[in-house]
């Protein structure tokens, strides 16, 4: 199956991801974390991913389409259906200098995984010096009617285990930047790919392979002077659809995009809140103690006294993801709860 | 010749002369360290918790023995003696006990949760068994990737082959015919259920053929019978065959842990281990009757193993605990901790 040759095309990329870019020269998420996986892939010969039906079959969402016929088998190694396995081998491989990329079909499967994850992936370096560069990858989130077992968000879970950087980005050049950067990082990573965005959103992405977005950054996805909302992930595009419309109602609203939830980067938060004086913490994960409890205590102890409103959260309840479009809309955060929060806040 | 002792053939002794001393000076050892940890701490003088492997020494030096150094091991708890066997320094592994930065995991985890990954190639233990089955494999994927000959070696007990993970492990090693050796070291309790309440069948070994690997029993009563059919299967793997699976049966003397009496555990199944299975006698024995150690031999590597212990113990006592400072240091590769010396300013005396 390896060392087929690939045809160069118009644009020089034959099987490769990037020639499935639009016209425009844009890229999808989906198509942006292909991207940096191929590159990373052709760039160290220690990369190596494994996970179920990514081979032939391409992934359950496609993402390693074209991979096996161009890195060969043992690169993109299809496993049985063993996630704790799955886990356990990346372990060993990287104990051994390999640095695999494990893809897990949906991030609900992680739950299948979670001895191996917790127990060892997170803890093996602090009680034994040995790096683990192993990167996994999971399509996380909700709000595509696909219920309560491929919907969820499982970042805090694996935040409370310790030794994981979790990152969730919201858009394809910090996807493909921040996988780049996970693969090549010494550490453990778990990287959340929104399944909502994969092919939702598109944009400009960097072509250049050495173009990396770091782990741990925020960004300010949108100015504003009235009140932050801190967010990460889908709810970064409900965010910036609120901030819209309440632009047109005269209330400025700063967006910030967390795009690594673990560590996050308290910095750029509390830089935000120093300007605004107000918080709305947003996110997909389970209210009570999701990654906003985090961000949102942090707020209350460390900028205090720039609060001119208490720090809101708003967040799913802590239940299972429903299925029916009415349970899941009003399950989920939508733009008018956006909208109504930031109004709330700006005027109290 | 007419004689009760066995006759020299190569059969016997797949070792030399040399070897097989060394053999009988890890099961001395290994016997030895367990019933003076015990003893300290029964007195109270060892902190923490004691995972006695006694009477199942002729399994751990046997499956140890079969590997080299670069091949990795993936024990567990009750399994310290084939880390002895790997290579372990005593008074290290000893420093790790008493919580001491000098130990392996500088205090990081304790007793025999330990692995020295960059010296001898094994895998510090974690409790949730058999959780370094899958482990194994991946460090098998990347020799076998490398087609540098080297092999993976993974131990569990008898409770472990219960778990989920033992099946996804054992399976997806056979599907990719994976240089891997997996051993169960049946001492036939998992703390204090007996194997008939953790597997239906006769055996562990018969689970084998349903992987499409080789299933091999042996007694681990005779280390040399461990060791001969353990080194079949090292070969093997090395060789591109692929994984065995490997029972090793013994009893497990003590309890579970220091605080378990193992009442559950019946007087004549314990007196007849003790009287006809003792690994660590009917190998001592053995060279005696084949005249490869004398009795004066016996007694001075007793001596020297004891001297060793001492020394280990003043080692492990004289060896500061870590700094508290440190706590949090060595979570992320980046901070260095890991790759710089420790800070040594704990005292040795605790808290």
């Amino acid at each position: 199956m390896s060392g087929v040759a690939v045809e160069a095309g118009a644009a020089g990329h034959g099987a490769e991801p990037r020639g499935k870019r639009g016209d425009d020269g844009q890229a999808t998420y989906l198509i942006a974390i292909a991207e940096a996986l191929w590159e990373e892939m052709e760039r160290d010969e220690r990369v190596f991913m494994l996970g179920e039906d990514i081979g032939a079959y391409g992934g359950a969402f496609k993402v390693t389409e074209g991979f096996i016929e161009r890195f060969g088998p043992e690169r993109v190694l299809d496993t049985p259906i063993v996630e704790e396995t799955i886990v356990g081998m990346a372990v060993g491989a990287a104990m051994e200098g390999l640095r695999p990329v494990a893809e897990f079909q949906y991030a609900d499967f992680m739950s299948s995984g979670f001895d191996e994850i917790t127990t060892v992936l997170s803890r093996y370096h602090y009680r034994a010096g040995v790096p683990l560069p192993v990167v996994l990858r999971a399509p996380s989130g909700g709000g595509v009617r696909a219920s309560s077992f491929h919907s969820t968000n499982p970042e805090p879970y694996f935040a409370h285990a310790g030794g994981i950087k979790i990152m969730c980005p919201a858009f394809p050049s910090d996807a493909k930047g921040l996988l780049k950067s996970a693969i090549r990082d010494d550490n453990p990573s778990l990287f959340l790919e929104h399944k909502w965005i994969y092919r939702r959103i598109k944009e400009q992405v960097p072509t250049e392979p050495d173009v990396l977005v770091p782990i741990g950054k925020a960004d300010v996805k949108l100015e504003g002077s009235d009140v932050s909302v801190i967010t990460y992930g889908a709810m970064v595009h409900k965010a910036l659809e609120a901030a819209e419309s309440l632009a047109q109602r005269g209330i400025s609203t700063e967006v910030v995009d967390l795009r690594t939830v673990h560590p996050f980067d308290e910095d750029t938060v509390l830089r935000s809140i120093e300007k605004t004086s107000r918080a709305l913490v947003l996110y997909e994960s389970f209210r009570f103690l999701g990654i906003g409890s985090e961000v949102a205590a942090t707020i209350a102890e460390r900028a205090f006294e720039h609060l001119d409103a208490p720090v809101m959260r708003l967040a799913p309840p802590n239940i299972p993801v429903p299925f029916s479009p009415t349970l899941e809309d009003a399950f989920l955060p939508q733009v008018a709860d956006i909208e109504a929060a930031v109004e709330r806040l700006s005027t109290w | 010749m007419a004689t009760n002792v066995r006759e020299r053939t190569e059969a016997d002794r797949p070792l030399p002369d040399e070897r097989l001393r060394e053999v009988l000076r890890l099961l001395k050892l290994a016997r030895y360290f367990d019933e003076r940890m015990e003893a300290l701490y029964r007195q109270g003088r060892l902190p923490g918790a004691i995972y006695s492997g006694r009477g199942q020494e002729g399994t751990h030096v046997g499956v140890a023995y079969a590997l080299e150094p670069t091949d990795s091991l993936f024990p567990t708890h009750r399994d310290l003696t084939a880390q002895l066997t790997k290579g372990l320094e005593l008074k290290r592994v000893m420093a790790q006990y008493w919580g001491r930065i000098d130990g392996y995991l500088r205090g990081r985890d304790g007793n025999s949760h330990i692995g020295d990954w960059y010296g001898n190639r094994t895998f510090a233990v974690m409790s949730h068994l058999p959780i370094a089955y899958p482990v194994a494999c991946g460090a098998a994927l990347a020799y076998q990737r490398a087609g540098d000959r080297r092999v993976a070696m993974a131990i569990c007990g008898d409770g472990a082959t219960s778990n989920g993970r033992w099946h996804e492990a054992i399976n997806t090693s056979a599907i990719f015919r994976l240089p891997v050796v997996w051993v169960v070291n049946n001492n036939r309790f998992a703390y204090s259920t007996p194997n008939r309440g953790e597997f239906p069948i006769p055996t562990i070994a018969e689970r084998g053929a349903s992987y499409g690997i080789p299933g091999v029993r042996v007694d681990g009563g005779e280390v040399l019978e461990v060791y001969a059919a353990t080194k079949e299967a090292v070969d093997r793997a090395r060789d591109g065959g692929g994984p065995t699976l490997i029972e090793s049966v013994s009893l497990r003397w003590r309890g579970h842990a220091g605080h378990d009496p193992a009442k559950y555990m019946p007087a004549e199944m314990l007196e007849d281990a003790m009287a006809n299975h003792d690994p660590v006698r009917n190998f001592q024995e053995q060279l005696l009757g084949w005249g490869v150690v004398s009795e004066q031999d016996v007694a001075k590597l007793q001596g020297d193993i004891e001297r060793e212990f001492d020394e280990g113990y003043e080692y492990a006592l004289a060896s500061p605990f870590p700094e508290p400072g440190d706590v949090t240091k060595g979570l992320w590769v980046e901070d260095g901790y890991w790759t710089s010396p420790p800070g040594r300013g704990g005292g040795t005396e605790a808290g």
